[in-house]
């Protein structure tokens, strides 16, 4: 009985969180299914070179774009992180852009 | 023998045959200490993205580099002390890679042209 009752309260809050995050993105970030364009075998390499493709990463300001906005994975969010950073220290990138 | 890639920005003022200059000099210092340079490219002189030391402008320089750990600490020991390289950016990488990138967009401007 416990456990049911348990599992009911989950549920609805699971619920509860589902739609306050489906309203959020509703409003602002409708395309939520693209995939991530560097994993699987014919994603782009990370390098820290290549300022063009760095480039759509970064904000008009020069900030790093968060990874919920381009929907890029974890792991190539951190690595392309790194990259953005090493490619801003040899000034390919700028720190702060005006 | 570990694989590393390094990128050096040499002074504005310099012209091209002296930044080979220091280039072949920092070859044969990675070459005394047992290591070798597998490739060298130049991308040219590019405005950099902030200004370094007043320089609004530098030589790039791209080498992959084969040697061992103290030959690099050597490597680095020497650009430290030359007043011509602002700056310089040594990694170590699994494999080196292809192509030029920063150099590619210049030659496809040109051929555009």
């Amino acid at each position: 009985m416990l456990f049911q009752r348990v599992k009911t309260l989950l549920k609805t809050k699971k619920q509860l969180k589902m739609r306050s995050k489906d309203n959020m993105n509703k409003q602002v970030f409708f395309k939520k299914k693209k995939a991530c364009p560097f994993s699987g075998e014919d994603g782009m390499t990370i390098d820290y070179k290549d300022v063009k493709m760095l480039g759509r990463y970064v904000s008009e300001k020069g900030k790093i774009i968060p990874s919920r906005i381009t929907s890029v994975s974890a792991k190539k969010q951190r690595e392309l992180s790194r990259a953005i950073k090493r490619a801003r220290y040899i000034a390919l990138l700028p720190f702060v852009a005006n | 023998m570990n694989k590393y890639e390094s990128v050096l920005i040499a002074r504005q003022d310099l012209g091209t045959s002296q930044v080979s200059g220091i280039v072949s000099d920092l070859t044969n210092v990675l070459k005394k200490e047992g290591g070798e340079v597998v490739r060298v490219d130049s991308w040219g002189l590019k405005t950099l993205a902030y200004r370094i030391k007043k320089n609004r402008k530098g030589h790039y320089v791209l080498l992959n580099i084969a040697a061992p750990a103290t030959a690099i600490a050597e490597f680095e020991r020497i650009m430290r002390f030359n007043e011509d390289i602002i700056r310089y950016m040594t990694i170590k990488v699994d494999a080196f890679s292809e192509g030029k990138n920063s150099s590619e967009d210049k030659e496809t401007v040109e051929d555009a042209e």
